[in-house]
């Protein structure tokens, strides 16, 4: 009896660790459980294009920016959020909602030291350690490849999802993804407008929503991909890092007409008013409102 | 977008601004909010839309004497604050008022 009592204590202890020994309790290990540069040996212009996007860099905003600062700051300071704790050591995963799409593997695979280490190195201004967090190969092409989950499962470890099924691959098996040619599948993130899920709610991309609302109630046809990742680019332009390369993608999806008249205006008897009238018309090739994200 | 009109001599005779863009606030006060994590839903939403034209008319009364007018009309895109601008198109369009 007393060595079934030692067993069963040892199997309570013993389980929670197990369980906690799935997940990463450090940044370093939360980067390199999805650590996908094995996948630039075979793919290394795609790789290229990803490196240079905003899925390479989700936590540092634009220009070098850390975007989450103000949810790392003490509760209370200003900048702060409602999200901050006035210690970096209670911040946990759920002080990070931004992570659903900014960084979705740490919801399922981070433990709450990760939040605390990010934090004393969003305070730190650690851009170093806080750029090893990417939204990397695996993420796309497995943690955020399946939503009928009810129906096909959850995502299974060690497959990436693709447009189609083709085995055997040297990073794993191959299988296809139902909605990966589908607006849905970016509209997972890029969003339908305000995070009500949340004990807080708030409001990130809307673009989504906007794309379902305003152009394909228009009669719209195309999809993200189609605009986005032409030829299958990584990039997924705009790179908001490269100001050419954005006001070119800009300057291609806007139209601006201009007409302008010049002439005298009569107010009243003998009251002339020199005038010059600009008219201006901007259109949009977009799929969505601009700006969004 | 900004619309400027200036003399010949260069003197600003008039200046114009439209904002395209969304605007939130977190549903607690009516200050905008900039920042997801203080927006909570749109208030205001002047964006560019899909399949639908943004039209604008600008009017400016030139001071007396004056019967020509540069005008420049600019359009560029801000992301994260007013100062990182990608300019979009810039039109310059000479205006007389004589024949």
């Amino acid at each position: 009896m007393r060595f079934l009592k030692l067993i069963l204590v040892l199997l309570f202890i013993a389980v929670p660790l197990v369980a906690s020994a799935d997940k990463a309790k450090t940044i370093d290990e939360l980067a390199k459980m999805y650590d996908s540069s094995s996948c630039k040996g075979c793919h290394e212009d795609i790789y290229t294009q990803w490196e240079k996007s905003h899925h390479a860099r989700p936590l540092m905003g634009v220009k070098g920016g850390l975007m989450l600062s103000p949810l790392a700051a003490k509760k209370g300071t200003d900048g702060a959020t409602a999200f901050s704790e006035d210690d970096p050591k209670k911040m946990k995963i759920k002080n990070y909602p931004c992570f659903k799409c900014h960084l979705p593997q740490a919801i399922t695979s981070a433990e709450d030291s990760v939040a605390v280490e990010l934090t004393e190195a969003l305070l730190a201004k650690d851009k170093v350690k806080i750029a090893k967090l990417q939204i990397t190969c695996i993420v796309c092409h497995n943690t955020k490849a399946i939503i009928h989950k009810r129906e096909l499962g959850e995502p299974e470890k060690g497959v990436i999802y693709s447009t189609k099924d083709m085995g055997a691959h040297p990073g794993g098996k191959i299988k296809k993804s139902a909605i990966f040619k589908d607006s849905i599948y970016c509209g997972q993130c890029h969003g339908l407008g305000p995070n009500l899920e949340f004990d807080q709610p708030f409001q990130c991309a809307n673009l989504y929503g906007s794309y379902l609302h305003s152009y394909v109630s228009g009669g719209g046809t195309q999809t993200c991909q189609d605009c986005h990742m032409q030829k299958g680019d990584h990039l997924i332009a705009p790179n908001w890092n490269d100001d050419k390369g954005t006001s070119e993608l800009l300057a291609k999806a806007i139209s601006l007409d201009v007409q302008t008249l010049g002439y005298e205006w009569l107010r009243k008897a003998k009251t002339y008013v020199p005038k010059v009238v600009v008219s201006t018309k901007i259109t949009t090739t977009a799929g969505h409102r601009i700006p969004d994200g | 977008m900004v619309v400027t009109a200036k003399a010949a001599d260069g003197k600003e005779l008039g200046k114009v601004e439209r904002h395209y863009h969304p605007q939130a606030t977190n549903c607690r006060d009516f200050k905008m909010k900039y920042g997801a994590q203080w927006k909570v839903a749109n208030l205001r939403d002047t964006s560019l839309q899909p399949g639908q034209a943004k039209k604008e008319t600008i009017e400016f009364e030139l001071p007396e004497g004056v019967r020509n007018a540069d005008v420049t009309i600019e359009l560029f895109y801000e992301a994260s604050n007013p100062d990182n601008k990608y300019p979009i198109h810039t039109v310059t369009r000479k205006v007389s008022l004589d024949k």
